[in-house]
């Protein structure tokens, strides 16, 4: 909840953002389908596709619970190191990293009992996530380095490990000769009735450790100056630090979620998606707030669904989806200056 | 074996020099944008479309010329837009230009995939702009090859350095910009338009950043794909970070990377097929040039005081 609002107007506000942040969402889609008309596609088709598209097959469903889990647990990273003004743009490499450590553990752990294979999958694609982020943690608190630049680096990094290590050392054995890697076991797979309540729990814990601790004051007073914060005694590289590994290790999360959820194997078409850049949509959305984000995560798994969909029934290019995506950005940012400038704050 | 060694060398030479406009003029224009505080994230989204505007003009008025020109101006039109939105209504600098990337990176494709449709598939000839050549010293060896065989805008792009340098350090609008990066306050106090000085240097900026992806088309690649500038973009920002805004060591830094990168791909065309499974792995060395960079370079980098902070008048 924002600062100095009155309380009797805390209703009317929320009413505001909504309404602002879907007129946003539905500039997006309107641009989306101009496009489509452009290319000489059925926009009537396209647009009953893009609503009603996901919900329709079992297969849909699925892929919108999988995507709300992967954008919650990257954007509720990127939301809290946000809140002490850090920019977590590596999402996607931490993902890809976590995605990578699935098969890494499954091809040379395969000797592990199935339960105790399938946590150490968890754990060192959590890791992994981390792992990623620990040289822009270093540079940043030792160096210096703005973590902006880093991240953004370590993202191509990230994809060219990952197409290097699905060319060899993760390759499946009958792959004959593609970069594919195998695919996951049964035993190995997420069913989504344990993924959804991962991502509650993450979210609770985020939820009470930004809000309920004295967190969220240190992270918002670094956030609004960290030289302010030094002077009030705030432990910044502590803060920084935690806030910042929290995100890899998260992001790594949910690249074995999406593994193991829905994609169960890996070709070089799966590191060049824009989940980082989507999670960070959403925690802007969500207004940095662990419950927003919640909510802004199962809104666009929804909405980025209903495009791919439309794109594939339209026959227009699937990248559309990012052109909408960057849209419905702005939008979203500029719902936001006209809401902070309203009346009501 | 001297002779092979030569071919070689001029070859990773050749490369790094006809690559390096890319990562040049979009950090010189990055530099002249940060130093007036606004930066622009989104400059890889603005040398997609760009170069895919450009490759379109190109192949469809069968004129190079038109074909920057058309594409510069999609660039420095999105270029306004994202000014405006930094600017004028003082979004956030880093969503917003991450915004401007997204679209660009997706639009840019969306549009190439209808025009080759349109086509079939096969599209008529690129027309090029013509290579140099020096009269003369261009038939020397190596040297010729490398330094006097090249692209118009390959020279353009090295002669933009000293420029910039000097449009920032010895011009009126140089001083300006500069001003308005270190204390827009001050520089308001002194009777200049803030707002109206960084619109400018963002419109110098994505003009550079789209003159990068026309090069990039025009002078280099004469086809396009999805995400074709290959994160270049991004490399320029990290440029012009450890360059600490200095537009020299942003060259050697730029040609540095295009050098690490030349050399990994003629190692990896060189060794042939019993290297080719870990091409993507060499790949990664350029980045890893950069990353090792940051540390030593980049320890005494400092940001224009005011740069990601808008300026409101009170």
């Amino acid at each position: 909840m924002p600062q100095g609002v009155k309380p009797d107007n805390r209703g009317r506000l929320w009413l505001l953002y909504g309404a602002y942040y879907v007129a946003a969402i539905a500039i997006g889609i309107v641009v989306g389908l101009a496009v489509v008309a452009f290319a000489g596609g059925n926009v009537g088709l396209a647009l009953s596709t893009l609503l009603t598209g996901p919900i329709t097959t079992p297969a849909g469903i699925q892929q919108i619970f999988v995507r709300f889990i992967i954008l919650c647990l990257i954007g509720l990273g990127v939301g809290l190191a946000l809140k002490a003004g850090i920019w977590n743009i590596g999402g996607q490499g931490q993902m890809i990293i976590g995605m990578v450590m699935v098969f890494v553990v499954t091809t040379y752990l395969h000797f592990l009992t199935s339960t105790f294979l399938f946590l150490t999958i968890i754990a060192a694609a959590a890791l992994g996530g981390l792992a990623w982020i620990v040289v822009p943690v270093v540079l940043k608190t030792k160096v210096g380095a703005n973590e902006i630049v880093v991240t953004l680096l370590l993202n191509i990094v990230a994809s060219n490990f990952g197409l290097y290590m699905i060319n060899g050392p993760i390759r499946g054995p009958q792959s004959f000769g593609y970069p594919i890697t195998a695919t996951l076991p049964l035993n190995l797979r997420i069913p989504l009735t344990f993924g959804v309540p991962v991502v509650v729990a993450v979210g609770i814990a985020l939820y009470l450790l930004v809000e309920r601790t004295s967190f969220n004051l240190e992270a918002n007073t670094i956030g609004e100056s960290a030289v302010t914060a030094k002077y009030a005694g705030v432990g910044v590289t502590r803060v920084t630090a935690i806030t910042m590994l929290v995100a890899g290790a998260l992001a790594g999360l949910a690249g074995a979620f999406l593994v193991m959820g829905y994609l169960y194997h890996l070709d070089a078409g799966q590191f060049s998606t824009n989940y980082g850049l989507l999670a960070i949509i959403v925690a802007l959305l969500g207004r940095k707030s662990m419950l927003g984000i919640t909510v802004a995560s199962l809104l666009f798994a929804y909405i980025t669904i209903g495009v791919e969909e439309m794109a594939v029934v339209t026959g227009v290019q699937s990248s559309i989806e990012f052109a909408m995506e960057g849209i419905m950005l702005i939008a979203v940012l500029f719902a936001s200056y006209l809401i902070d400038r309203s009346k009501l704050r | 074996m001297t002779v092979a060694l030569s071919l070689v060398i001029t070859g990773v030479f050749y490369t790094t020099l006809s690559l390096s406009p890319l990562i040049l003029f979009a950090c010189m224009g990055e530099i002249i944008a940060e130093k007036s505080g606004v930066a622009d994230l989104g400059i890889e989204g603005i040398m997609l479309m760009s170069a895919f505007v450009t490759f379109a003009i190109d192949i469809l008025s069968r004129s190079p010329w038109l074909g920057i020109l058309a594409g510069v101006s999609v660039g420095v039109a999105m270029g306004a837009f994202y000014g405006y939105l930094a600017i004028g209504v003082y979004l956030d600098q880093i969503a917003s230009g991450l915004s401007l990337y997204l679209f660009g990176l997706g639009f840019s494709y969306v549009l190439f995939v209808v025009l080759s449709n349109k086509y079939a598939g096969t599209f008529p000839n690129f027309i090029n702009i013509g290579t140099i050549y020096v009269p003369g010293i261009s038939a020397l060896p190596i040297i010729g090859r490398v330094l006097f065989q090249q692209n118009v805008l390959v020279y353009v792009a090295l002669a933009l350095v000293p420029t910039t340098a000097y449009f920032l350090q010895r011009t009126r609008i140089g001083l300006q910009i500069r001003a308005v990066g270190e204390n827009p306050r001050a520089a308001d106090t002194m009777g200049i338009n803030v707002k109206r000085v960084r619109f400018e240097a963002i419109l110098i900026g994505t003009f550079l950043a789209a003159l990068a992806g026309a090069y990039f088309e025009i002078g280099y690649l004469q086809t396009f794909q999805f995400d074709i500038i290959m994160g270049r973009g991004f490399v320029a920002l990290v440029m012009v970070y450890f360059s600490n805004w200095n537009p020299y060591k942003a060259l050697v830094a730029a040609l540095g990377f295009e050098a690490v990168n030349a050399t990994q791909s003629e190692i990896v065309s060189l060794a042939g097929p019993s290297l080719q499974l870990s091409s993507t792995l060499f790949n990664i060395l350029p980045y890893l040039f950069v990353l090792a960079l940051i540390p030593i370079m980049g320890r005494r980098a400092r940001a224009p005081k005011y740069m990601l902070v808008p300026y409101k008048k009170s």
